[in-house]
């Protein structure tokens, strides 16, 4: 089974630290290998260039060992699935050359769409290593296409749901397994995309093997528990940076897809020394809701929030996991029990769980405190015949836009969307428009939409897209009752609005849920995507830089004065934009007297 | 036949390769003068003539080639000290630049800073005028509205103005008028029109790449006039010729012009010299790499060529849609700095760089680096490098890898020294792992072809580590840039943007974007003296499946140029792209059907080659060319090993590790179990046991 190196040395078992760092790194590699497999193997093109899959090395015990990240907050939910195997099949259920699947979110999963797919290394019959690898599908089975049905009433009705099943028996396909799941799915390209999984697991098990060969098992396992417990050593080091005390926050969803309102994530932050407990008691109990966030996702969003406020540098293996006590109470909106509809619940309240963390640390973390977060709901979705073919088209608008990045101490908000998100690659008005019967009209930021700040949020854009023959527009919108929070005395960024039909008598604002709104040829709408959060109090904004801000309009010159009390004379069309010193100064104290 | 002279600015020094009427091959190195990098050319040319017993101008008036690479593009983006830009777009799409696709370099990191914007917002103008896909006019020209962001532009001193509207590259004419206004309101600007410098979609790609022409030309345009002049003051007759990041050369005047098809010219003329000395050998599939102080690249290479990619090409932190030879850096090289961290030993990617340098150039650095670690091992002569000329110091390195690496790890200074070689190693090891996962091969079929100052001290432990058998350190390799400029033929790379599913693609409209391009390319490439019946034409169609990203070249199905393209040719090259997604990618999806997103040519002009000239078999014993010895660390204990001259080394020689060759501008070091043999090339063939 194993294909050794050449001139593998006798394994030995020396534990010294430069051995445990050069098989840190190659674990890291062998991580990275499967990711890449699935993106040149993969049959669904649009999974194969986007970057929704992420590997994972873990050891005998489902500890995360090494990873390979597409995006974070899509993808961190992946250790726990493979617990439940090894607990379910315990060590003499599980074989060399096994490959199981696994997708549910009551064992362990984030949610239906994200299939986990691993295959253990055996070492005299016991587990030494695992190799996973995560992708997200186009649909689940279920009641409705695409994995994201939120009409559910359960989650029976969003999908067929795996919680660890083997579809590779000791190296021998089960054919009656595999085939049961092509029937429970609509998509053509499943089983592509599957098979690709599969081969990157086995290709991934095939290293870890070669690897073990090489350097013998124990040194292996002693580079696991010393890349681990060097994870661990770092985040307590920067934990115990942190000033001791609780931090507190609240963060809202302004109503899930059937309009029940003001879903609550509460977080309780705690740093006691070294030790980190972030505890969601007090988050909505309500069991009526039809958006909860599965105990998988909670935690991945968790990991993600912190990891962006931690050096980039600490490895995301265990012992960054580990060191975080984690307080979810059962039944509530992020650890709903058994049944309840997860799909829409992964983004909203999944996504809040970042902000409150954010918004509750913020004192302690002040240059790192941003919400890795979006306030979208769902993609506007346009879809209809196009004229030309006579076939159905569907255009999810994963368009050049910018929304909801924050700002830091530090750092003004930039760019299109928060950092964690900088992976997924948007379409363009070239390509698109030679696709689509869509015209992108604008995507330009929208002036004083970025929330004022000592630091600036990003503008949010102003998108309008105009279809050229009739189409249907469908959308579930958040993000208007609570978008973007300011931190540490930032404004919050300006909401999401988004207007259907925009400029004719029948354009209207979209409250919640856009289900299908028919656009005739020629009709368009606007979308102004919400800004991110400021850091800091406006009034603390050096002047130059509104003034600069002004000029390049982010901010209007109205804008600078309300917000940030910044008095200009003059005016850029004419070159002469200048600061009032002395007005600015006077203004300022006022405000500051009366806030 | 003349002289033919390369030279290639780097960094640190500025190299020269002349071939010798006869064909043999002389090297040279001159520091570089950074102020203006032509200085230390002509001084350079000065030295070289004086080495070949010819005054400087008897040198260059019988010289009939000089090729170029040099940095002024790259270090003009490094340093972002280009030209003050203004950016006109069509209205809505003023901030696709700063929005950048969604990217961000760094998904961790929310304090990671912007780029430094070429153009700020206030100059870049959103003009009212539209086309829709197929070019035809949906709002017309805003002509005003041209004229005040002009006056503006020009009221706030800005200096060179790209123009990107969308869909430009169907129908260029509300670009081109555009340019008329400007000439007529700012007539000193410098105009970089996007449909000029990159005629395809997506409209990101395209103005980055216009906004990056705009920025380095005056530049790169002020140092190629300078430096032409210069040389032809000396006597230099004939065009002074420029690598491009494609891997081909063309004239200073062309490249005046396209200033951003420059970039990265010089670590793409290394891979041209690899690729040159590797067909000496008669391998054709290996992976380059070229480990200097600073940086560690990788580039896979089949069949003799590099992989040439067209999108997704970042370069600092703009994106650059030109074709540019592939290649993979990390931070690992000789001044990569060790340190250690909550008990883990990390090596880069921080660097010393040259200046203040490792410990043991004496230049005031203090932290540990890859080549202090070389020096304790034995593996770098502990007195000096270049031959001598470059005087190294031993005082404080043992002591700092002690200190900082050692004690915290509970490891003497040996094992401390040799933590940072292995781990640098491994750093390597894995770069090249990926990037043959990303090209989807096994690097076990491939032969390591080693370049760069301290390549050759490491290569054998990186094919070691992957299970490589073969690997090639040619004597020519420190000069592999300056090479790589006298082997390369001119070229350009064209592309017109047609987007259509491939089904409803017109063969007449391709036909007509391929007539038009090859008249372009027979135009650029007639100022290089070259008639159409000197070139030849590779066309392709560039296809992908719905919902892909990027697309793939597949060659045009049609046997000769200037056969008719009809259905058929379509059909044909359509199932040519879906073999050879399968090939590459391992599935095709045959019921898809192919989206066709541009139409490219290639055109290249061959240069005639320096003669290669065989060494003559030396039947010296080699023992005789043993310099020295020196205690190197091997197999966990110190042992004597000879070091041998390099310059009495030749055809013939067989050496078995554990050996040091010291040549003069590298070192390689043959561990235990390798052997090499000199071919009549100047190539030390090593064969990893």
């Amino acid at each position: 089974m194993s294909a050794a190196a050449p001139r593998a040395p006798a394994p030995s078992v020396v534990f010294d630290p430069v051995t445990a760092e050069v098989i840190r790194g190659a674990l890291e590699t062998v991580a990275f290998e499967m990711a890449t497999h699935v993106s040149l193997t993969a049959t669904t093109p649009i999974l194969n260039q986007s970057n929704e899959r992420n590997a994972t090395i873990l050891d005998g015990r489902g500890r995360l060992a090494a990873l390979s990240v597409g995006i974070p907050q899509f993808m961190l939910s992946s250790t726990l699935p493979v617990r439940f195997a090894l607990d379910f099949f315990d060590q003499e259920g599980l074989h060399d050359g096994d490959v199981l699947v696994a997708n549910d979110p009551y064992h362990g999963g984030g949610h239906l769409p994200d299939y986990n797919v691993f295959s253990p290394v055996l070492v005299d019959g016991r587990i030494a290593l695992i190799a996973s690898i995560q992708c997200h599908h186009a649909d689940t089975g279920g009641g409705m296409p695409g994995g994201y049905n939120a009409e559910a009433i359960d989650v029976w009705a969003e999908g067929v749901r795996f919680p660890a099943v083997k579809v590779v028996d000791q190296g021998v396909e089960r054919r009656d397994v595999l085939y049961m799941m092509k029937v429970n799915n609509r998509t053509p390209t499943f089983m592509g995309d599957l098979r690709a999984q599969i081969g990157a697991a086995q290709l991934g098990a095939k290293r870890l093997r070669e690897l073990i060969a090489h350097y013998g098992v124990a040194s292996v396992l002693h580079a696991v528990d010393h890349a681990i417990a060097y994870a661990a050593r770092r985040f307590r080091e920067e934990v115990a940076s942190w000033p001791d005390g609780v931090y507190e926050a609240d963060a809202f969803v302004d109503h899930d897809p059937v309009g029940n309102k003001d879903i609550r994530v509460h977080v309780r932050v705690t740093v006691q020394g070294d030790h980190l407990r972030v505890d969601f008691t007090g988050s909505d109990e309500r069991q009526d809701l039809k958006a909860y966030s599965s105990f998988g996702n909670t935690r991945g969003y968790v990991v993600a929030q912190l990891a962006t406020m931690m050096d980039p540098s600490i490895p995301k293996n265990e012992g960054f996991f580990d060191s975080i006590e984690l307080i979810v109470p059962k039944g509530c909106c992020l650890n709903p029990s058994e049944g309840k509809t997860v799909a829409a619940g992964t983004h909203h309240p999944g996504v809040e769980v970042g902000e409150a963390i954010a918004k509750a640390m913020a004192v302690v973390l002040p240059e790192r405190s941003c919400p890795q977060i979006y306030k979208l709901g769902m993609p506007t979705v346009i879809f209809g015949t196009h004229p030309e073919t006579g076939q159905i088209f569907v255009d999810h608008s994963v368009d050049c836009l910018a929304a909801y990045c924050n700002a830091v101490k530090g750092q003004d908000g930039w760019g299109s969307m928060p950092a964690s998100f900088g992976n997924l690659i948007r379409a363009t008005a070239e390509i698109n428009e030679s696709i689509f019967p869509v015209r992108h009209e604008c995507c330009d930021y929208a002036t004083d939409t970025g929330g004022a700040g000592q630091w600036r949020g990003c503008p949010g854009s102003r998108v309008v897209k105009r279809v050229t023959a009739p189409a249907a527009v469908s959308t579930y919108m958040v993000g208007m009752k609570y978008p973007m929070s300011g931190v540490a005395g930032g404004r919050d960024g300006s909401p999401n609005r988004l207007i259907v039909r925009v400029g004719t008598e029948h354009a209207a604002h979209v409250a919640c849920m856009a289900n299908g709104v028919p656009h005739a040829a020629g009709e368009a709408f606007e979308y102004v995507y919400g800004g991110g959060g400021g850091w800091g109090d406006p009034l603390d904004r050096d002047p130059q830089c509104v003034l600069e801000d002004v000029l390049d309009e982010y901010v209007s010159a109205e804008a600078a004065e309300r917000e940030y009390g910044v008095v200009l004379r003059g005016s850029a069309a004419s070159g002469d934009l200048r600061l009032d010193r002395e007005a600015t100064e006077a203004l300022r104290t006022a405000n500051r007297r009366n806030p | 036949m003349g002289f033919r002279i390369g030279i290639d600015v780097g960094g640190t020094f500025t190299d020269f390769v002349l071939a010798r009427p006869g064909g043999e091959l002389v090297l040279s190195k001159v520091p570089t003068t950074l102020a203006d990098q032509s200085l230390g050319v002509m001084q350079g040319l000065s030295a070289l003539a004086a080495k070949e017993g010819l005054a400087t101008r008897a040198l260059l008036e019988a010289t009939e080639l000089v090729v170029h690479g040099t940095t002024t593009a790259d270090n003009t983006l490094i340093e972002m000290n280009g030209a003050k830009v203004g950016l006109l777009t069509t209205e809505g799409h003023r901030d696709e630049i700063e929005i950048r696709r969604g990217y961000k370099e760094e998904i961790w990191d929310p304090a990671f800073p912007p780029p430094v914007p070429i153009a700020k917002r206030r100059h870049r103008f959103g003009i009212p005028e539209r086309l829709d896909f197929r070019g035809n006019v949906v709002r017309k020209l805003d002509e005003e509205a041209v004229r005040t962001a002009v006056r503006r532009l020009r009221r706030d001193g800005i200096e060179s103005i790209a123009v990107s509207f969308l869909f430009s590259f169907v129908n260029p004419s509300h670009e081109l008028r555009a340019r008329e206004l400007i000439r007529q309101e700012h007539p000193d600007a410098r105009v970089s029109l996007s449909h000029e410098v990159m005629p395809t979609a997506p409209e990101f790609e395209r103005t980055s790449t216009t906004l990056v022409d705009a920025y380095v030309g005056p530049r790169v345009q002020t140092y190629l006039e300078r430096l032409e002049r210069a040389l032809q003051e000396a006597g230099y007759r004939h065009d002074l010729l420029l690598m491009q990041s494609s891997g081909a050369i063309m004239t200073a005047a062309f490249l005046a012009g396209k200033a951003v098809a420059a970039l990265g010219s010089g670590p793409t003329g290394g891979v041209m010299g690899a690729c040159a000395a590797a067909q000496t050998a008669g391998v054709s599939d290996f992976i380059a790499i070229d480990m200097g102080g600073t940086s560690y690249e990788v580039c896979v290479v089949r069949k003799g060529r590099p992989t040439i990619k067209s999108f997704w090409n970042w370069q600092q932190r703009y994106l650059i849609g030109l074709p540019m030879v592939e290649m993979h850096a990390i931070g690992a090289g000789g001044g990569s700095i060790a340190n250690v961290q909550a008990g883990a030993l990390h090596v880069g990617p921080k660097s010393a760089k040259a200046e203040p340098g490792p410990i043991c150039y004496g230049r005031g650095g203090v932290e540990p680096t890859v080549t202090d670690a070389n020096v304790v091992l034995g593996y770098l002569n502990p007195e000096a490098l270049c031959g001598g000329e470059f005087k190294l110091v031993s005082a404080g390195v043992r002591q700092a890898i002690a200190e900082r690496i050692g004690k915290p790890l509970g490891l003497d200074v040996v094992e401390a020294a040799h933590g940072i070689f292995r781990i640098v190693n491994a750093n390597m090891a894995n770069a090249i792992r990926r990037v043959s996962s990303q090209a989807g091969l096994d690097p076990r079929e491939f032969a390591l072809v080693v370049y760069g100052g301290n390549g050759p001290v490491h290569a054998g432990k990186q094919a070691e580590e992957l299970g490589i058998r073969k690997m090639l350190v040619p004597k020519t390799s420190p000069a592999f840039s300056a090479l790589g400029l006298l082997i390369a033929d001119y070229g350009v790379d064209l592309q017109r943007s047609y987007i259509s599913p491939s089904g409803r693609a017109s063969p007449g409209r391709i036909a007509e974007l391929f007539r038009e391009m090859q008249a372009q390319a027979e135009s650029e490439l007639r100022v290089a003296g070259l008639g159409p019946q000197d070139l030849e034409l590779r066309r392709y169609l560039n296809l992908c499946y719905p919902g892909q990203t990027f697309d793939m070249s597949v060659p045009l199905a049609v046997s000769s140029v200037g056969g008719e393209i009809g259905a058929a040719t379509l059909a044909a090259t359509v199932a040519a792209f879906h073999d050879l997604h399968e090939e590459l990618h391992t599935y095709a999806v045959r019921e898809e059907e192919p989206i066709l997103r541009s139409v490219r040519l290639q055109a290249a002009g061959r240069t005639p080659k320096p003669m290669v000239r065989r060494c003559p078999r030396l039947s010296t014993p080699v023992v005789e060319a043993v310099r020295s010895r020196r205690p190197a660390w091997f197999d966990g204990r110190f042992v004597d090993t000879p070091v041998y001259d390099g310059d009495r080394l030749g055809f013939g020689h067989r050496l078995a590790g554990p050996a040091i060759v010291e040549e003069r501008f590298t070192t390689l070091v043959l561990y235990p179990g390798h052997t090499a043999e000199l071919d009549e090339h100047g190539n030390y063939v090593v064969t990893v046991a």
